[in-house]
């Protein structure tokens, strides 16, 4: 698809959309709307949906930054506590590298 | 070189190895880039010329106990270094300190594989990627053992609530040579080479590459070596234990560690019914008890020729000494013969069966027991004297004592004359649940008297199994030994005691003599050569390939291992009788079609028998026994306490690959060049692409218009 050649109202749906699936726990969807829309709400000559796609984007990118943030911190305290957690930490574990503790 | 042959499985590692390694320096980085991209073609060749695989290569493996991790591992992808072979310990400086290219691999001859020099080599372990020991020959004459000095110093009877002053082995160090290096950790492998034409081989390349002339630094290419044994467990036995659970959270489950454990072989001389567990009314045993293990630093070579052979031998000769007499001439009291598997790691056998006896999952229970006479090592009592070892806490309550003085005229043996705990053995897991009266005999009045306790050179040639040059196998296989004469001496002495000891008359003592024939060729068998003419003839068709180990004697390990099963087919045979019944019957345990009962009671085994001379046809026939085998896995994988005091908690770490292999290494700087040229040729080649691409038009003319994107 090609955002170019839509019309400004469909802009603004698809950008609500992905903006609204994100609060689904899936932050990727607001990566996407922050990657894909970010040209139209900043770069592009105002038009009137805008300002709507905008604070979409904005927030997809805040929220996103959050996810980032909390992903980040829990994945660092993990990995470095994950042996010392011993049984507690196998148990919540996918997979447990073969050697190390 | 490289270019022609290229699998395209193969062609990452090809790749790398191109990048990486001198020989290959030459070849055109551009072809390589071709080569990756054909498939079907083989890269074997390359891998060839690049390295030069060791064929024999034995590790050291990772246990794991309640609270420990011992043994060595690699990392996943294998350890490099640059060969270094080390000639005296001074030169250990090169290594740990002086030397321009660590990490090094260091080739050790046998002589200073020792504590001292493998501690220093654990404590530089940033600088040493790896240990290749070199394994003599001929046995060092010096003594040698990588065990402890106190076996079994935790789980045996002598703990701080029994008697405080024979804890910790206080009274006697029972192994005084051990360096307790096979209780280490070490964070490289450890391999044992062959010293043969291969160990030459690395020899030659570090003469070649590696050895520092006045003390310069060596050029480059350096010889290297790598060395994979990855262990998957870690930590202790409850984390692996944990890991290798299928009920785990984990998506993809995989068995890390395995428990030590094998079967311990029992035979009673009167059918026991085995499907009726527990105590037995009127039923008194005497157990007549010996080891099967063996241990080494090495994973595959621990023969155990004194510390396990001797002592079980001895015990199979007086078990078939005591055929006969007990068939006609049965004593009052039922002797059981034990096989013990797994002592070295906490007397897991013993301990195991003792366990099934006070829980009722044993033919008898410990009420049954009457006493208890154990065969430890005794292969050297020809040089001095047999030892009567009993245990000095219950000797104090009488009782016992009575049960030695009457059997003293039987053995001319002494006893320490001392108060002195018993050595390590099965018999203190059954002191340790019941006080049963019983005696360990052994070769040495202290401290052992084998050398080589619990390593590799504890074997053929240290309890002197030698043959004359010159004779074929059938010749050495009947050779009577001065070992097999010596044991036959003892075998004959226990046989008469336990006859005794089950009450038997004093005047059929004359008619138990064990056979020095039979004792010869179990030595030649577990010992120099388990695939011979006689073991053959005793077991079923099915398991000659078992016979193709030469050396019998590993970790035990589920499902069992060639020594177990030829202990049970070897006691089936020298205590059962042949029976005249058919291969169906005698395979589905029965006498005939309606017999229901006796495979309660007897084992019965299809061996396939002698081959006559002009003949390619065995005549098989059926063994009838009372051979059973009995779990010797630790109770407390039974009970899942993995964090037990009481039960030996030893598990095994499981691996993917052990192997060796030796190439030329290129510097660090010409690696960094190639692949930045690398790199650079990408590069020139993604920008010559751009700009071909975007100058199209004005490149390839104009007749076509470039068509607009469309997506």
């Amino acid at each position: 698809m090609n955002l170019e050649r839509l019309p400004n109202e469909e802009k603004l749906g698809l950008c609500r959309k992905y903006y609204l699936g994100g609060f689904a726990l899936l932050p990727f969807l607001w990566l996407v709307n922050v990657v894909w829309f970010f040209r139209e709400a900043f770069f592009k000559p105002t038009y009137a949906e805008q300002l709507q796609i905008k604070t979409y984007v904005k927030r997809s990118a805040v929220g996103l930054l959050l996810w980032v943030a909390v992903l980040t911190t829990w994945i660092t305290i993990f990995q470095h506590y994950r042996s010392e957690w011993g049984e507690v930490g196998d148990s919540i574990s996918f997979t447990i590298p073969l050697g190390i503790p | 070189i490289c270019l022609r042959f290229c699998k395209s499985a193969g062609c990452a590692r090809g790749f790398k190895q191109f990048i990486l390694y001198s020989e290959c320096v030459l070849c055109n980085r551009f072809i390589m880039l071709t080569i990756f991209f054909l498939p079907g073609i083989s890269s074997n060749s390359v891998e060839k010329k690049i390295y030069v695989n060791l064929n024999y290569t034995i590790p050291c493996v990772r246990l794991l106990n309640a609270t420990h991790q011992i043994g060595c591992q690699s990392s996943l992808s294998g350890n490099v270094g640059v060969l270094h072979v080390l000639d005296s310990e001074d030169n250990l400086e090169w290594v740990l300190n002086s030397g321009p290219n660590p990490p090094y691999l260091v080739i050790l001859d046998y002589l200073l594989f020792t504590r001292a020099v493998m501690m220093k080599l654990k404590n530089g372990s940033n600088r040493v990627a790896g240990v290749a020991v070199v394994a003599p020959t001929i046995n060092p004459s010096t003594g040698f053992s990588p065990h402890t000095t106190c076996p079994n110093e935790n789980t045996g009877v002598y703990v701080e609530d029994y008697d405080p002053a024979f804890a910790h082995c206080n009274v006697t160090v029972w192994n005084p040579l051990g360096n307790g290096l096979s209780y280490e950790q070490f964070n490289f492998p450890i391999f044992s080479l062959k010293d043969d034409n291969e160990t030459q081989l690395i020899r030659q390349c570090y003469i070649n590459h590696n050895l520092a002339v006045n003390n310069n630094a060596p050029q480059y290419p350096l010889c290297a070596m790598q060395m994979y044994s990855h262990m998957s467990a870690v930590t202790d036995t409850s984390t692996c234990m944990r890991r290798s659970d299928k009920n785990s959270f984990s998506i993809s489950p995989e068995m890390v560690c395995d428990p030590l454990g094998d079967f311990n072989v029992w035979a009673a001389t009167r059918p026991l019914n085995v499907t009726s567990k527990g105590h037995k009314m009127w039923e008194s045993v005497v157990i007549a008890a010996a080891r099967l293990d063996s241990r080494s630093f090495f994973f595959d070579i621990a023969p155990g020729g004194e510390s396990g052979v001797s002592g079980f031998v001895t015990l199979l000769a007086a078990a078939h000494a005591l055929r006969n007499i007990t068939q006609e001439n049965h004593p009052n009291r039922t002797i059981l013969y034990t096989l013990f598997q797994g002592e070295t790691f906490d007397y897991i056998g013993s301990s195991r069966m003792v366990y099934d006896m006070q829980n009722d999952e044993f033919a008898v229970d410990l009420d049954n027991v009457h006493s208890v006479l154990e065969i430890g090592q005794v292969g050297f009592w020809s040089d001095s004297k047999l030892w009567l070892h009993s245990d000095p806490v219950s000797r104090k309550n009488g009782s016992i004592n009575d049960e030695l003085a009457a059997n003293q005229s039987a053995i001319p043996v002494e006893e320490p004359g001392f108060s002195q705990p018993l050595p390590p053995s099965s018999f203190q897991r059954f002191l340790r649940a019941h006080p049963i009266p019983g005696v360990v005999i052994e070769d040495h009045r202290s401290a052992f008297t084998n050398r080589f306790y619990e390593s590799m050179y504890d074997n053929a040639e240290y309890l002197k199994v030698s043959y004359p040059s010159n004779m074929t196998q059938e010749e050495q296989l009947d050779f009577l030994t001065d070992t097999a004469k010596s044991l036959t001496e003892v075998a004959t002495m226990v046989a008469r005691t336990l006859y005794l000891q089950a009450g038997g008359a004093e005047t059929q003592l004359g008619n138990i003599n064990a056979d020095p024939q039979i004792v010869t060729r179990m030595l030649y068998g577990f010992l120099v050569q388990s695939n011979n003419s006689w073991f053959q003839q005793i077991i079923p068709s099915e398991w000659i390939s078992h016979l193709e180990l030469k050396l019998l004697y590993h970790h035990c390990y589920l499902p069992s291992s060639e020594a177990t099963f030829l202990v049970q087919y070897l006691l089936a045979n020298l205590t059962g009788s042949i029976v005249n019944i058919t291969q169906e019957n005698c395979q589905n345990q029965r006498e005939d079609q309606d017999d229901k009962e006796s495979k309660h009671i007897y084992t019965y085994m299809w061996v396939q028998g002698t081959l006559p001379l002009n003949s390619t046809e065995r005549h098989g026939f059926c063994v009838r026994s009372t051979v059973h085998l009995s779990k010797a896995v630790s109770p407390a994988f039974h009970l899942q306490e993995y964090n037990s005091k009481d039960y030996s908690t030893w598990t095994e770490s499981r691996w993917k690959s052990i192997k060796g292999r030796i190439f030329l290494v290129a510097s660090h700087d010409l690696e960094m060049l190639t692949l930045g040229v690398g790199f650079g040729v990408l590069l020139t080649s993604l920008l010559l692409t751009y700009i071909v691409s975007s100058k199209a038009d004005i490149l390839f003319g104009s007749e076509r218009e470039p068509s607009n994107a469309t997506y």
